[in-house]
């Protein structure tokens, strides 16, 4: 352990145009837990497209997603993610791997228009900003522009960070967990020196802490820190999800373990609106009985031939009669046109036709699990998916829902990404 | 058919349907083809074959055609491997008549055979569902075979007057004849409140609403006119045949509460036949679910849409009612060696319009045997009777 470099500070300032927060409906208490289909990939869409559905005029440059937890370690995230996310396949996205200090190193000295995004699967949690494109040295509270509340007043500035090493908590690429038992170690002369140094020159203390336990959050705080459902990459980004609705400015603090990062924030009591929430209150994670551990194949070339319309939730449009096909179709099936069909985003507004309930055991998959046969929108189009963010069995004839992203299966190792229907009466309906 | 030949069936015969264990397919084909050489009143030697068809949904032991030429001691005539799906079975027969109807041969074969329980009983969902679902879009879903028939029967029950109830009564129909079929594989009554009692397989399907795992083979000779009497003299004669697709995907199929393959492939049989519905004596109907019994009951105009329930709860369709189905034990009861189910069906009819059934239906003139699947968009139907066409 030791210093491994020393705080440094200003950069240029960026602007909060949306912020939004995903929890999966699982879990006890402060403490959620990832569905069974969902992974980094869904969360970081989950929160991503509501970030960006709240500041749909921004045109986004650039796409970071930091985690920890990426599924795809020899690539494939960011196609999946951007797919998902709605944005072009030729957008830059940076795949971070970090925690909490990563998020807040991500927020600033961004270039143009920016989507940050930060994910943690344990415990579960997403969450998106959307920075407006960065336009010169931060100005301080007093003197910020006061405008409305979707104006994004909202300004980060002040970065410093410090890399300190204090690894009490391993994990190696095979995922083997260690850990070396000393929390108070850690507090005392991991986090507590790191911030002694960072904050030699500030009187006041941070206003949020990210990345520690809520009893420490507090005590780095004198008490005034929000408590957080997440301790790493989105941790962050939920504590300036808190400040914009208290309308609170100050000094928010990352740390993974001894490293640290701080930026400023400067935000108005109207802001509050810019920031969106999908946080249905906790259950009881349904148990599920898993059978053998079967390999379920996968045909990359089926895979890749699908994914634009089923990472995209996209019909084939007929040039000739205008009849949608999905999955795409080489000849139409109103028609009989074998013209190219166009991609057209379907409606993720689905209504139930039919669906059915699998209890008899699955070789590689968990059951009970639910199916159904969803109508999407007044499209016409039918898709066959899973239930998701429901007890097996919820989802009834008449139902309605929205459709989500989705791990439908994991096949010869390969996360296989699409869409399950998410009834209405576990999450509000949103973008 | 006044341009095609009459064609006749002169011999019938089945293995006993079940978990064959100790046999494997190249036991099970000629096993089912000697007892259907046997069944041949005045006598018949394999020799006269001139081609056959065979009827296997999934290859076992080697491909189908050959495996059927080398192990029944037919390797000088042409041989046909048929599969499509469930309605393999009946679809085989349509085949083998065609070509003797049309000419090309005199003597023919049919034969349908599965042999299911070669993977453990679990496994056998994966190993064939590589080749019967869409590999990107269905096939990741765990879209189970109990699944694709219980997406129609959630949809038939909210849509229908039928009840999980009227569901039961099919099950215990079916069980009720085959108890006393010696070739079923489940010999055993059950109630209406076992059915409902039963654990569950799929909603709204539980374990006694599902057809078991079978293996088995089931065979047919069939002939032109002119030499019918130079083998017996109670032929059976092929009235029809019919066969019908539908949208493959359910996400594209506009009525889950009917199965229009069944409705094109009996279109087409009766219109071959000459017949309407209520001109069929005896049927033996594919009841894989006990939904899909009730929902064909609609498809091959038996009652009208919706209808269904009724004929149930009058006992219409049990062996002394107006029309009995799956005499037999059907699918249910009897078992499901898929390539082998719609053969068995006619061996059931063969007999049936010869008097020489094990729950005979009295006076049994025209018999239909339906097939539905792939898993609902192909339906292959087949119309016996005991009197040569006009």
């Amino acid at each position: 352990m030791g210093s491994a470099g020393s705080g440094g500070s200003g950069g240029s300032a960026a602007s909060v145009k949306a912020i939004a927060t995903y929890l999966p409906p699982w879990g006890a208490g402060t403490t959620r837990i990832a569905g069974p289909d969902e992974d980094a990939v869904t969360m970081a869409v989950a929160a991503g497209r509501r970030a960006l559905a709240g500041a749909a005029a921004e045109t986004v440059d650039e796409v970071v997603v930091v985690t920890r937890d990426f599924p795809l370690l020899e690539g494939g995230n960011a196609a999946a993610i951007l797919a998902g996310l709605g944005l072009p396949l030729t957008v830059r996205l940076t795949e971070q791997l970090g925690g909490a200090s990563a998020t807040v190193d991500a927020l600033v000295a961004r270039h143009g228009s920016a989507l940050v995004i930060g994910v943690d699967l344990a415990p579960a949690g997403a969450a998106a900003v959307v920075l407006g494109a960065a336009d010169g040295p931060a100005a301080g509270p007093a003197a910020g522009p006061a405008v409305g509340p979707a104006g994004g007043s909202v300004r980060l500035s002040d970065h410093a960070r410090l890399n300190r090493s204090m690894p009490i908590r391993t994990r190696s690429d095979d995922g083997d967990v260690h850990e070396y038992d000393d929390p108070r170690l850690l507090r005392d002369l991991g986090v507590g020196s790191t911030v002694a140094r960072l904050h030699a020159a500030s009187s006041a203390p941070p206003v949020a802490v990210a990345g520690v336990s809520a009893r420490d959050a507090r005590s780095l705080s004198g008490g005034a820190a929000p408590a957080l459902p997440t301790t790493g990459a989105s941790a962050p980004l939920f504590a300036l999800a808190a400040l914009l609705e208290a309308g609170q400015s100050g000094t928010l603090l990352a740390l993974d373990q001894a490293t640290a990062s701080t930026v400023t924030v400067s935000s108005f009591p109207g802001d509050a609106g810019l920031v969106q929430r999908d946080e249905a209150a906790p259950r009881a994670l349904p148990v599920r009985a898993e059978s053998s551990a079967a390999e379920i194949k996968i045909a990359l070339s089926a895979y890749d031939r699908a994914f634009p319309a089923k990472l995209g939730l996209a019909a084939g449009r007929c040039p000739c009669c205008g009849g949608l096909s999905f999955p795409v179709r080489y000849r139409c099936i109103d028609c009989g046109s074998e013209l190219p069909k166009e991609l057209t985003p379907l409606p993720r507004q689905a209504t139930v036709y039919s669906a059915v309930t699998i209890h008899v055991p699955v070789p590689g998959l968990a059951t009970p699990y639910s199916l159904a046969l969803v109508e999407l929108g007044t499209s016409g189009v039918r898709t066959l998916v899973h239930v998701t963010d429901a007890e097996p069995g919820a989802a009834q004839i008449g139902d309605r829902g929205t459709m989500v992203m989705r791990r439908v299966a994991v096949r010869s190792g390969v996360p296989d990404y699409g869409y399950a229907f998410q009834p209405q009466t576990t999450v509000e309906v949103g973008a | 058919m006044s341009s095609l030949r009459r064609v006749a069936v002169v011999g019938a015969g089945m293995t006993d349907f079940g978990e064959h264990f100790g046999l494997g397919i190249k036991d099970l084909l000629p096993m089912a083809v000697s007892e259907t050489v046997r069944s041949v009143d005045k006598g018949f030697d394999r020799s006269a074959i001139e081609a056959a068809w065979f009827g296997e949904l999934t290859s076992t032991d080697g491909f189908a055609s050959g495996i059927l030429a080398d192990s029944c001691g037919l390797l000088d005539i042409p041989v046909t491997r048929i599969e499509n799906a469930c309605a393999t079975g009946n679809d085989a027969v349509r085949n083998a008549f065609i070509a003797v109807a049309g000419g090309f041969y005199d003597v023919v074969l049919v034969v349908g055979a599965d042999k299911v329980r070669e993977t453990s009983a679990r496994s056998t969902f994966w190993d064939w569902m590589g080749n019967t679902r869409d590999m990107a879009w269905d096939f990741p879903l765990g879209l189970v075979a109990p699944a694709n028939f219980a997406l129609h029967a959630t949809r038939y029950l909210y849509e229908s007057p039928a009840t999980r109830e009227h569901m039961a009564m099919v099950a215990v129909k079916n069980h009720n004849h085959g108890f006393t079929n010696p070739k079923a594989q489940l010999k055993v009554k059950i109630t209406v409140e076992q059915v409902l009692a039963a654990p569950m397989v799929v909603e709204p399907f539980g374990l006694y609403d599902c057809t078991p795992q079978s293996d088995g083979a089931a065979a047919m000779l069939l002939v032109a006119e002119h030499l019918a009497d130079r083998y017996t003299d109670r032929p059976v004669w092929i009235h029809g045949v019919g066969m019908g697709l539908d949208r493959v995907m359910h996400q594209h199929k506009a009525d889950l509460t009917t199965f229009p393959a069944t409705v094109k492939a009996a279109k087409a049989a009766y219109t071959m036949a000459g017949i309407s519905p209520s001109d069929v004596d005896v049927a033996e109907v594919h009841d894989c679910f006990t939904a899909v019994e009730l929902i064909s009951y609609e498809d091959l105009g038996f009652c009208e849409r919706f209808d269904a329930y009724k004929l149930v709860e009058a006992e219409a369709t049990s062996v002394g009612g107006t029309l009995p189905v799956n005499p037999s034990g059907g699918l249910k009861s009897k078992g499901h060696p898929p390539g082998a189910t719609g053969v068995a069906q006619c061996v059931e009819l063969f007999e049936q319009l010869r008097d020489q059934a094990t729950n005979q239906v009295d006076g049994a003139r025209v018999g239909l045997a339906h097939n539905v699947g792939g898993p609902t968009a192909v339906s292959a139907i087949t119309i016996l009777g005991r009197h040569r066409p006009s």
